[in-house]
């Protein structure tokens, strides 16, 4: 049976800003480079294609190799994440994903990009991903999982709008071989030696209790008995035997579904709406703002509230921005979307992420989330496609939207039918007597590092 | 512009080059900055937010 949560014997005591609020702020900043530099793709498109001679399609195809590559690489990086511990498969990521960004600069082809931007960055920022920083997040913060795992996400929001104007400006001022050259050295300077030095897999890493509690002082060996909820499993296969995996990652399907297609599709939209740039710029700011603050009231109110029905909420609250999409005109349809959209668009994200945790513990939470991540990345890609046949063949998004819509809807029943009182930890735990471990302080744990 | 999407995708797939002209000149409008200052400014964030987080960590370490 795993072991997740301290329960220190005597009173527990805290002291200063919580050892873990670093562990995030070290994380944040990886994932702000990681998602920066994957993001940053898109502002050299035109570059490569006057550069090389070559279509905005071929360019696609490396980007979308990415897309599948990044999806499948989850599952396992975060195995990796499990067994090795999650502070060398992010160090390691990131020291590869930084050496790989650099000789994009010496590329001077599609294939040279396919390789290095479509399967090694794709495949490295995957060990970047909520997969890997979000079991560490869960093996230090239990109390605090949902809001601690929504500031890591909000750093992967803060990079995109950093980062990726940034890399533009520098492809102004200078060369797109040196925007590259600029990431991949910041990301080997900076963001590798800040995660050796910061992160750790473990609280117990530190000699600290997760949530901060701390060992008291008595000089006395503690015995810590971990507490466990009634759905934590030794195997990872073994949960696959229970509802909440599938409905979760069912539901997180969805979420892909309906993310790519807007992410890929919405351009289109707009130019067949006769919506204006600055409209569509301003809708856009708009969306990413409401964006970044919703998911940090999310995971606030995910720690004092059931986070599945949260999780409903949010898929129905999306399914409404995606029918203002179908039945309001385009200018108005434009400000719902930005304004109900962004307050659900990453959400998911912690949320699905805390559910996981909470109900088979961390020991495997890592090969859980990545293959509800592989799903995500999946049913994005096949979406995108679907949507651009849909536009094809009927030239008009409705019908889409409203499948979208509708699986949304789908989604947050599905999620809303999870009984988490039933299998949380956070409202369950398996009598002590009946299955824990004792741990002390020089344990070792699974995936310690 | 399959394949590309925008920032305010889910994990970090491509910005869409054509929505990031827009932005990018909306900006530039806004700000009115001129390109070099800007690198200077973004730069100058991301290179001190790792060195304040190592400065804190290793301040708490010394304590």
């Amino acid at each position: 049976m795993s072991s997740d949560r301290a329960d220190v014997s005597g009173s527990p005591k805290k002291q200063g800003i919580y050892y873990g609020w670093y562990v995030i702020a070290a994380l944040f900043f990886a994932t702000f480079l990681a998602i920066g530099s994957r993001q940053g793709f898109g502002v050299f498109v035109k570059t490569w294609e006057q550069d090389w001679g070559i279509s905005t399609a071929t360019v696609s195809v490396a980007a979308s190799v990415g897309w599948l590559v990044n999806g499948v690489s989850q599952p396992f990086v975060g195995r990796l994440t499990d067994v090795y511990g999650g502070r060398r498969v992010v160090v390691i990521s990131l020291l590869i994903m930084a050496i790989a960004t650099i000789s994009v600069s010496y590329v001077t082809n599609i294939y040279g990009l396919i390789a290095l931007y479509g399967f090694v960055i794709s495949f490295a920022s995957g060990g970047i991903s909520p997969a890997t920083t979000g079991v560490i997040i869960a093996r230090w913060f239990e109390k605090k999982r949902g809001m601690a795992m929504a500031v890591l996400i909000a750093g992967g929001s803060v990079g995109g709008l950093i980062v990726v104007p940034f890399l533009s400006y520098v492809l102004m001022e200078f060369s797109w071989q040196t925007a590259y050259w600029l990431v991949g050295g910041l990301a080997l300077a900076l963001g590798v030696p800040l995660l050796l030095i910061v992160v750790r897999s473990n609280p117990e890493d530190m000699g600290l209790r997760i949530d901060g509690e701390i060992p008291s002082e008595s000089g006395e060996t503690e015995i810590v008995v971990r507490a466990v909820g009634p759905k934590f499993v030794e195997k990872w296969r073994d949960s696959l035997s229970s509802k909440p995996i599938w409905q979760l990652s069912i539901a997180y399907f969805v979420c892909g579904i309906t993310t790519a297609s807007i992410s890929v599709h919405f351009v289109r939209w707009a130019i067949s709406e006769d919506i204006s740039t600055g409209t569509a710029a301003l809708a856009f700011g708009v969306l990413s703002g409401i964006n970044a603050c919703g998911v940090l009231v999310v995971g606030l109110l995910s720690d004092r509230w059931q986070r599945k029905n949260l999780l409903g909420a949010v898929y129905l609250i999306r399914a409404l921005a995606f029918i203002s999409l179908i039945v309001l005109p385009g200018p108005s349809a434009i400000w719902a979307f930005a304004v109900i959209g962004g307050m659900s668009w990453l959400a998911t994200v912690p949320l699905t992420a805390s559910l996981t945790a909470d109900v088979y513990g961390v020991r495997n939470l890592g090969t859980l989330f990545g293959f509800a991540n592989m799903a995500h990345q999946l049913g994005g890609a096949a979406a995108v496609m679907l949507f651009g046949w849909a536009f094809t063949a009927w030239g008009s998004y409705d019908v889409p939207f409203a499948i979208g819509a509708l699986t949304l809807v789908g989604a947050g029943i599905v999620s809303l039918s999870i009984r988490e009182k039933k299998n949380s930890v956070r409202y369950v735990r398996v009598p002590v007597g009946a299955s824990v471990d004792l741990v002390t302080d020089d344990s070792s744990l699974q995936g310690r590092s | 512009m399959a394949g590309l999407s925008l920032p305010l995708a889910h994990h970090s797939e491509p910005i869409d080059p054509t929505l990031w002209e827009w932005l990018s000149t909306k900006m530039n409008h806004m700000l009115g900055v001129d390109s070099g200052s800007m690198v200077l400014i973004l730069g100058s964030i991301i290179v001190l937010f790792p060195i304040v987080v190592m400065v804190l960590v290793w301040r708490r370490r010394t304590d």
